[in-house]
């Protein structure tokens, strides 16, 4: 009688309900409109991504000077820039570099703050002060000022970005890991797998990371907006992707130049921006809701 | 209580280390010259030998290390390349810009937000909580430079209500403060909405607790429960959350002070990384990460001392 | 209706929304609560009870839906009053005790807040507010209330926050006193001076107590008038007397049956209830007990039950009354009705003669209290408490020895020390005749073929994400499976526990506490051990379904010579199923010896303490509040100088309090460390 109050769930009922109960999780995150604005805008963010060369009506850089700094007219729908380039084309191509950042960026911080998580939450004592410490001093530093003393030293460039990207994420993917590793670590399961003579590896890697890895998928999908949003500010400041490249950030570098004058510049690069992070916060949330409900909103 | 203090203390002290031995390799992990590095290209031969000289660059690269905590210590943290004037100076006449930001806007999000996520809390599923739902989410998911972008366009040039760039007139309060209301909306505004999710979140955890059902047993009013009993139990993580938010806070406010052409460390550091004028970066660098770490350390002490189980553990 | 009826449940019915769909929690409950009485609804995990509780409360959670009922309070229905009228009588006129202190109490607020929160209605000055829960921290036995008034929560022990829980409902002098459980989080002394001091509050206030309750002993032991459910429904209501000496309900006769504190002769083999509680989205039209009834028959399952008066009490089954009565139910008491499997083979036979299979000697186990920084900073020159202290013990093959104690009396740590999941700081564990102590893992891993661990929490011990075949036969597959057909291992297993095949694709949170417990044993047994290690093996599992696994253990003993090591707090299982039992306090064992000698003649005071502590489930074996005794286990952290019962024992004397007693041999398999020890007669108790 743990939870008598909510669930009087009687050993019978069990029968066959998990097969219903992931239907029914599935089912709850079909029927959540949040979730599937941020499915449809997500989908839209790989699609457009990927098949930017055929979409894409104009070169993004083909320069067109005649028609320079024209607003959102047929058949620059969302203008052109001081060279005259399509803004649309070069929207359309600075999502590739978005996806590339995001998809490279989140996995590797994923893997290598999951791995570190769980070794300081399983290792010694002294591991986890020293991987806590490392997180702290990581964290400590802000990810744009991290990223603008490292340019100051190397110049500006795409893997500087990548590397920001990863170097600031870890902690986070790494603390949540550690987290649940620690709940789990003097659980009687771990203790009952260690009574076997089961190796660390084996209990690393079989029993601990299947209970840690979920919440570490769902963090995932929320740390995309994080990571388009660090890769389009830094270019923004000119520390990021190198102006002939497209990317959100530099259009709206460009576009704050002219600011006065254009404005639909930083208007049309802003919005693919927002609609990447909102597809991908409404995501993270709905799945959070669904899969982990003591995370979130806990309806 | 002591030992704690002394721990936390040492503990905040080891990752500043951590921070300047990073920074300090940094600088020596690049292939090339120091002194070039930090002086610049332009530099004069005989700058560059008293530069060598002051750094102790002849010495094995640990004794430099040495030498450099030692300045960072006693608060020297070299020169302007190109005024010559001493770092903590130059930041001395800036920080006060980026404190005033990075205070304003966090204070105006938690003022917004915390109620706003106890109000959802308190009736979830109702008009209320789905607006703040939705409207959150939207505000966490806007990058907060954006914002800024945004707001210069749209408050600055269009409708002019507000200045665009600068800090204001220096002595003049009314014109600083309206300097200040468009870079502190822009950086706060993410975080009203996070403070409204996460409050929500952690006040719903609470108020599914025995405790509070406890209390609701005991006849207790409805109001006392939830600001006396829950609240008092969901601000705790709360606290945490908005001492770790100012690193994400310090990064909006360097776009902000960017964009709006605000005098703060921010700006100053982005200038000088244009300018290559190293020391001037290690400083900023340093400043505001210390500041960072600061903030942490008061919200831990400041947990300690709220919660009693934490406190009689120490 | 009289007067005499405080609060009357007509009816009530309640639904659960989950997503399995409507769960009927509660169906057509009836009964009432007499002014002055102590009510107890005793009913096993699923039944219901608890809710019944929260309905009266008007606190349910947000998913249950009232169909149907009444809870006349006075001239009031709870059910329909609004939020206002509720709170008014909430706290003031029905107040609660809840199951977990730890959990139920608020921890950022000191007592004396938490209290005078709740004399929020009353014209009282704060000072005044805070004498009267002073007073009443006193009068449940709070040592030094001035000052612990301002404690916070988790300073306190365990037993004194159920006593401050205590004070907290008694604190406006309620009419109706709810307790949900009120003794489950705690050990067996403190239980029983729960008991006493709450039948005392009863006397002193005049206030009626509606009890809940899983525990047979505590209903017989406290209450007047007792509730039977089962499975959302009320199958027997009566006085206390009625259903514990003839009960007519055959559910409530097959429940009592189960209790191995009511069984007088030792058995290796329990009685059980076959099966489990039924669906309850689709519950029975008829009987909600007709599937697992040794009576059933075929139109029980079809009809409903009649509801047959008895003095002020019920029962509803169609033997008493109707076309299917049978004039011969109930039968006498000492007539068995429950199926009790008394086949299989004979107990296995311990081998005395052979050396011992686990020697254990002088062990110490250590714990670190504080970081050396802080210790230095406090001036604590030892920041260790002992766990486990000079522990001598040893077990031969085929043998069950039961090391019983209290929370915090080391005996989980022992255990898994002896399987080296935690590091001795002295002594010596011999495994057949090995030393293991401190061991390698890599040079202790073959040796886990050989002695093997059961775990408390039955799900909780099976890691989640694995299948039961994965988990079953993992223990093969960590020890090298070349060559094995892993599938028909798996069912070779399965079989072997009697579990239905079809179990094997199941997850750990799709299995019933007595199906996980198959499991666990299963993985027990893979590697065909000599020694198992269990640690609470009925921990978690109701009265009806603890034989199962209790005899399935005994039969797989019998079958293949195996040692048992059953760490328990339960003494009434322990005297069915064990050959010797060793009692530790604090860290030490204080007594061991046969088990039936043990009980028959305990040398110990705590061992008497313990023995007699236990509610009886018989209302006609009421101990007087005199029998329990005072205080509770002291903190590792102040172990008395000498001997470690010496603060708690009725008999200390000032020696007792200088240094620990050796330990003594009574006879050769029975030793103690008493100074002053009952000796095996009563002569001595008296003159105390």
């Amino acid at each position: 009688m743990s939870a008598p109050l909510s669930d009087p769930a009687a050993p019978a009922e069990t029968r066959e309900s998990a097969s219903r109960e992931r239907r029914e999780k599935l089912w709850r995150f079909l029927s959540d409109w949040q979730a599937m604005v941020g499915l449809v805008l997500v989908v839209l963010f790989f699609a457009s991504a990927l098949f930017a060369p055929w979409l894409a009506p104009y070169d993004p850089n083909a320069m067109d000077i005649p028609a320079r700094m024209s607003g959102p007219t047929w058949p620059h729908i969302a203008g052109t820039d001081q060279l005259g380039r399509d803004t649309f084309s070069r929207i359309l191509h600075g999502g590739r570099v978005a996806l590339y950042i995001s998809a490279i960026g989140v996995s590797a911080s994923l893997s290598i703050g999951l791995v570190l998580g769980m070794i300081a939450g399983y290792g010694p004592r002294w591991l986890d002060n020293l991987m806590l410490l490392m997180f702290d001093a990581v964290r400590s530093f802000p990810a744009v000022i991290l990223a603008l003393a490292t340019v100051a030293l190397t110049g500006p460039s795409l893997t500087v970005v990548l590397a920001i990207v990863i170097l600031t994420t870890i902690p986070s993917y790494g603390r949540v890991a550690r987290t649940a590793t620690l709940a789990l670590r003097h659980t009687e399961f771990i203790l009952a797998e260690r009574s076997l003579g089961a190796s660390t590896p084996r209990i690393l890697f079989q029993h601990i990371m299947p209970n840690v890895i979920g919440p570490l998928l769902i963090l995932a999908a929320m740390e995309v907006p994080v990571v388009v949003s660090i890769e389009a500010g830094l270019s923004f400041l000119g520390i990021g992707v190198l102006p002939p490249q497209a990317s959100w950030g530099t259009i709206l570098n460009e576009g704050y130049l002219v600011i006065r004058d254009a404005p639909w510049m930083v208007i049309a690069g802003g919005i693919p921006l927002i609609l990447t992070t909102l597809g991908f916060t409404f995501l993270g949330e709905a799945l959070r809701d669904v899969f982990d409900p003591r995370m979130g909103r806990g309806r | 209580m002591f030992t704690y203090l002394l721990k936390r203390l040492g503990l905040a002290a080891l990752v500043v280390m951590a921070v300047l031995l990073l920074l300090f390799s940094m600088l020596h992990m690049i292939p090339g010259n120091p002194a070039i590095l930090a002086l610049g290209t332009r530099a004069s031969p005989e700058a560059i030998a008293e530069y060598s000289a002051r750094m102790h660059l002849d010495k094995p690269v640990l004794t430099q290390f040495v030498y450099f905590l030692g300045n960072a210590v006693q608060g020297d943290l070299g020169q302007d390349v190109f005024s010559n004037r001493a770092v903590t100076s130059v930041i001395g006449e800036r920080i006060g810009f980026s404190l005033a930001l990075i205070c304003t806007g966090m204070g105006w999000a938690v003022l917004l937000g915390v109620p706003l996520g106890c109000l959802a809390a308190v009736r979830p599923g109702s008009w209320l909580d789905r607006v703040t739902g939705v409207f959150s989410v939207g505000m966490i998911a806007v990058p907060s430079f954006l914002v800024s972008i945004w707001a210069l366009l749209l408050f600055s040039l269009e409708l002019r209500w507000l200045p665009a760039i600068g800090a204001g007139e220096p002595g003049d309060l009314a014109d600083q403060l309206s300097h200040l209301v468009l870079p502190a909306f822009a950086i706060g505004l993410g975080w009203v909405g996070y403070l409204a999710r996460m409050v929500r979140a952690s006040m719903l955890e609470v108020m599914g607790e025995p405790y509070i059902r406890s209390a609701r047993a005991f006849g207790l009013k409805p109001r006392r429960v939830v600001l006396g009993y829950a609240l008092r139990v969901a601000i705790l993580p709360t606290i945490t959350l908005i001492g770790m938010g100012f690193g994400g806070l310090i990064s909006s406010a360097v776009f902000a002070e960017i964009i709006f052409a605000r005098p703060g460390v921010g700006k100053m550091i982005f200038d000088a990384v244009s300018d290559r004028n190293f020391p001037i970066v290690q400083g900023g660098v340093l400043v505001a990460t210390g500041f960072y770490i600061l903030v942490v350390l008061i919200s831990d002490l400041l947990i300690a001392w709220l919660d009693p189980r934490v406190r009689s553990s120490l | 209706m009289t007067n005499d009826i405080l609060l009357n449940i007509e009816g009530l019915t309640l639904d659960f929304r989950t997503n399995r769909g409507r769960v009927k929690a509660l169906r057509d409950i009836s009964f009432p609560v007499r002014r002055g009485r102590i009510l107890g609804i005793v009913g096993e995990s699923g039944s219901g009870k608890s809710t019944i509780l929260w309905s009266i409360l008007g606190l349910l959670a947000g998913n249950a839906e009232v169909t149907a009922g009444r809870v006349e309070y006075g001239a009031r229905d709870l059910l329909t009053l609004n939020a206002e009228g509720l709170r008014a009588i909430r706290g003031e006129e029905i107040s609660v005790v809840f199951q977990d202190p730890m959990t139920s109490q608020i921890p950022v607020l000191p007592y004396a807040r938490q209290m005078s929160d709740i004399l929020y209605r009353r014209s009282m000055s704060e000072a005044d507010k805070r004498k009267a829960a002073v007073d009443m921290l006193r009068r449940v036995g709070i040592p030094d209330p001035d000052s612990r008034v301002d404690a916070y929560p988790h300073q306190f022990s365990g037993g004194m926050r159920q006593r401050a829980g205590i004070a907290m409902s008694m604190l406006t002098g309620p009419n109706l006193l709810l307790a949900d459980e009120p003794t489950t989080a705690l050990d067996v002394t403190m239980e029983a001076q729960m008991i006493g001091l709450m039948r005392g509050l009863r006397d002193d206030f005049d206030t009626t107590i509606v009890v809940v309750s899983h525990n047979l002993g505590l209903i017989a032991e406290m209450c007047d008038d007792v509730v039977v459910m089962y499975a959302g429904e009320v199958v027997e209501t009566g006085e206390v007397h009625d259903i514990f000496h003839n009960a007519r309900h055959p559910y409530t006769r097959a429940l009592l049956e189960c209790d191995p504190a009511r069984i007088a002769e030792v058995s290796r083999k329990l009685p059980v209830i076959p099966g489990d509680i039924p669906d309850l989205t689709r519950p029975l039209p008829g009987c909600i007990f007709a599937d697992r009834c040794q009576k059933a028959m075929p139109d029980c399952a079809r009809v409903a039950p009649p509801q047959v008066a008895r003095g002020g009490g019920m029962a509803r089954c169609h033997l008493l009354e109707g076309p299917l009565a049978d004039a011969s139910w109930p039968p006498p008491a000492d007539v068995v009705t429950v199926g009790r499997d008394l086949g299989g083979l004979a107990p296995a036979k311990v081998r005395n003669d052979a050396p011992p299979l686990l020697d254990v000697h002088d062990l110490n186990v250590r714990f670190r209290t504080m970081g050396p920084l802080k210790a230095r900073m406090n001036g604590v020159s030892d920041p260790f408490v002992d766990a486990v202290l000079d522990v001598s013990l040893d077990l031969q093959p085929g043998e069950t020895l039961a090391l019983v104690g209290e929370s915090g009396s080391g005996k989980t740590t022992l255990g898994r020390t002896i399987l080296n999941l935690q590091s001795a700081s002295g002594g010596s564990v011999r495994f057949d005749g090995q030393e293991i102590a401190g061991m390698a893992e890599a040079r202790f891993k073959p040796l886990r073929r050989d002695m093997a661990m059961m775990f408390q929490d039955p799900v909780g011990s099976l890691s989640p994400r694995k299948s039961v075949r994965a988990l079953i036969t993992e223990p093969l597959v960590i020890h090298g499976a070349q060559g094995r057909d892993l599938d028909a291992e798996a069912e070779r297993l399965a079989d072997m526990v009697r579990l239905p095949r079809s179990f094997l694709s199941r997850y750990p949170h799709e299995l019933s506490g007595g199906q996980a417990r198959r499991v666990g044993v299963a993985r027990a047994l893979a590697l065909n051990p000599r020694l198992i290690v269990a640690d609470e093996p009925t921990a978690g599992l109701d009265v009806s379904v603890q034989g199962e696994i209790l005899n399935l253990m005994a039969d797989l003993q019998a079958e293949h010579g195996l040692s048992y090591l059953i760490i328990t707090h339960n003494l009434p299982v322990v005297r069915h199923i064990a050959d010797r039992i060793a009692i530790m306090y604090l860290g030490r064992i204080v007594e061991d010896g046969p088990a039936a000698e043990v009980f028959a003649r305990p040398a110990h005071p705590y061992t008497r303490a313990l023995v007699e502590g236990v509610p009886q489930p018989d209302p006609d074996r009421r101990r007087p509040p005199s029998a329990t005794i005072e205080g509770e286990v002291p903190s590792l952290l102040r172990r008395p100088k000498g001997c470690d019962f010496a603060s708690r024992c009725p008999l200390a004397q000032e020696a007792c309090r200088r240094a620990k007693p050796e330990h003594i041999h009574i006879a050769p398999d029975h030793r103690h460390a008493c100074l002053f020890p009952l000796s095996t007669t009563s002569d001595l108790t008296e003159t105390a």
